[in-house]
């Protein structure tokens, strides 16, 4: 069977034209904001709290819905949906509500006493119990790494179209076979994710079978003696300095150019002030300024540090 | 929710001296800069909330733990399994969970970083597959407390690199150019064995906290008064398991109004209300509580175990 996949590396501007088709239901992550959306058509069942009975959601008539999970120990109460219309109730949380926690379940609670089962399987349904009762939720998990699709990161299998189930697993989801899962598209298969710059290493898993990525050429040895794929995640960057309106030259280097004293050259703007954009990795870089052949750290930059040779630079970070 | 593994922090090892000699075994940290003869900067990366540095040792490649908490360098059994049954001995360790059944004992006779070099460095060998199995990663060690104390240690949560630099026995750095930001505030602490105990108020209540950077999340003990308490508010239940890979159910919240000083403050802290009592034989002393990750995430803090003072350095200002 013969595959070709793209990955496209920090796509920088945002890509508008992709509809997530992925099945992470329940949720969906905007900026900063998590979503949670109760829609009545998802639902088919509801289970009554604390007798366990299954009933009919049809004739349910529906007061409140209360997002309930680990994060608010499962309260039946607290984290009240606003109604959008007669079927729709979402709530808007911060990411930074939910700390730096590696995974969350939570299920929609209905009238303060009805869990609202999933009418099918969801990618993000697990599990979860609660004071040892079993219950289905579903299982919302938060890595620095999700699927967005104005995402960064496209990765594309091509190919595979009998395949069932198709899921990109890496460093970014501590390789779990789950819940990456990518949608059908023309000819193969395609998720976009939000990542962090880094350096990442993934692979596919085609209906349980792992696999490297057949196009990309940038592979490492795995502890199974087989290939994981490697991409480096950068970010765009835009350095500047204030205050050489009248220098006549001046020139961007750093440890990303290896000092190059002549390839990155500034462009003054209107307001005078000297910029140079370009994608950096993941981690620490030095540089300084060239200002008419005179070598000058980043005066608006407090983060400074020696080089081995005792020569002072500046230092940015990209996280 | 995936169950926390905070308790390897609590891998604490009497140490005794061992004679028994290996010839010398160097460290290696491939991303590390060296500075000079005394200094170096080691990248590290967060699993979760732990601190971890990329590392070669006998051949292998994998990672160790930066743990202030420990007291002794640990090497996991996993990867170093063929130790000369002559050194093995009987040893009894105490650990909070009680996994930790009579671990090698080896001396690295010399424990280089690079051109730093370390002499007399005692290790335990120790069945670390718990951790790696949680957090996913190939883990040859722990770095802790008797390969730390030589140096002024600088934990920078906004480079994401701890920086090491030589000291004499008053605790003076030998490299005298080791920082060009400005130190804004330094704070004393006492070493109690290996621990470092700070005095901590929480509102004006004054307790002692150790500070442990493998410590996932902070912690404060059950027992504290309600004075204290009132200043917790608790969020949720988390299920933390332990290394023995049993669960305990702990509650999780925020602590307000924590200072070190007029001057140093914090931010409400993450933390887990937690029985302190057997941590408290772990560390060797008695602890109210335990600040970690998110102490260090709000601040960036140098390490001088001779002086036992802490000093702090800013977070910049960015403009994006």
């Amino acid at each position: 069977m013969s595959s070709h996949i793209v990955i496209l590396l920090f796509v920088l501007t945002s890509i508008n034209s992709f509809a997530q088709k992925g099945d992470l239901k329940g949720y969906v992550i905007e900026g900063d904001e998590v979503v949670f959306t109760f829609n009545r058509d998802d639902y088919s069942k509801v289970t009554h709290d604390g007798t366990g009975r299954q009933s009919d959601f049809e004739d349910l008539d529906i007061q409140n819905v209360v997002v309930a999970g680990n994060f608010n120990d499962w309260s039946k109460d607290q984290w009240k949906m606003t109604k959008i219309d007669e079927n729709t109730y979402q709530l808007r949380k911060k990411l930074s509500d939910f700390a730096d926690e590696f995974s969350w379940e939570f299920k929609y609670v209905i009238n303060n006493e009805l869990w609202a089962e999933p009418s099918r399987t969801y990618l993000n349904q697990g599990s979860a119990a609660k004071i040892g009762r079993r219950l289905q939720s579903y299982n919302l998990r938060l890595f620095t790494a999700f699927p967005d699709k104005k995402g960064n990161v496209r990765f594309r299998l091509r190919g595979f179209e009998d395949a069932k189930k198709v899921i990109v697993s890496g460093t970014f989801n501590r390789w779990n076979e789950e819940l990456f899962r990518m949608y059908k598209i023309e000819n193969g298969w395609e998720i976009i994710l939000q990542l962090r710059p880094n350096e990442y290493e993934y692979r596919f898993i085609v209906d349980g079978h792992w696999m490297e990525d057949p196009t990309n050429p940038d592979k490492v040895v795995n502890e199974f003696g087989e290939y994981n794929s490697h991409i480096n995640v950068k970010k765009q960057v835009t350095f500047s300095l204030q205050g050489f309106a009248d220098a006549k030259e001046v020139v961007l280097a750093g440890s990303f150019n290896d000092w190059n004293e002549h390839d990155f050259q500034m462009q003054k703007n209107d307001y005078g002030v000297w910029t140079y954009s370009l994608p950096l990795s993941g981690g620490k870089h030095h540089y300084k300024f060239i200002v008419d052949g005179n070598w000058i750290v980043d005066p608006d930059n407090t983060v400074q540090e020696y080089d081995g040779i005792g020569h002072i630079n500046s230092v940015y970070m990209v996280k | 929710m995936k169950p926390t593994n905070f308790f390897l922090l609590l891998l604490i090892v009497i140490s005794s001296v061992s004679h028994a000699a290996n010839p010398l075994d160097p460290i290696v940290f491939p991303k590390a800069e060296i500075i000079n003869n005394y200094t170096t900067r080691i990248p590290f990366k967060l699993i979760d909330h732990l601190i971890v540095v990329e590392a070669e040792l006998l051949g292998q490649k994998g990672n160790f733990i930066i743990d202030t908490g420990s007291e002794t360098l640990i090497l996991n059994k996993v990867h170093f399994k063929t130790f000369d049954p002559y050194y093995k001995k009987s040893k009894e360790t105490s650990g909070v969970v009680n996994l930790i059944d009579n671990p090698l004992e080896r001396q690295l006779k010399e424990f280089v970083i690079k051109n730093l070099t370390l002499t007399n460095t005692t290790s335990d060998v120790i069945d670390l597959s718990h951790i790696e199995k949680t957090k996913k990663m190939k883990l040859l060690g722990i770095i802790g407390y008797n390969i730390l104390k030589d140096y002024e240690v600088f934990i920078d949560m906004y480079l994401n690199q701890i920086t090491l630099s030589k000291v004499d026995a008053k605790g003076n750095t030998l490299d005298k150019n080791v920082y060009l930001e400005k130190i804004t505030d330094s704070i004393d602490f006492t070493l109690k064995n290996h621990t470092i105990v700070l005095e901590t108020y929480v509102n004006d209540t004054k307790l002692n906290f150790g500070l442990d950077t493998a410590a996932e999340y902070n912690q404060i003990n059950k027992n504290s008064s309600r004075k204290v308490l009132k200043f917790f508010h608790p969020m949720r239940r988390l299920n933390l398991s332990g290394a023995s890979g049993g669960t305990i159910e702990v509650l999780a919240g925020k602590l307000y109004r924590v200072k070190l000083s007029e001057t140093i403050f914090f931010a409400p802290m993450e933390t887990v209300l937690t029985n302190l009592n057997k941590m408290n034989e772990a560390f060797g002393t008695s602890l109210d509580g335990i600040m970690g990750y998110e102490f260090f995430k709000q601040k960036r803090t140098i390490i001088n175990y001779q002086k036992e003072k802490l000093y702090f350095v800013n977070y910049p200002l960015i403009k994006e």
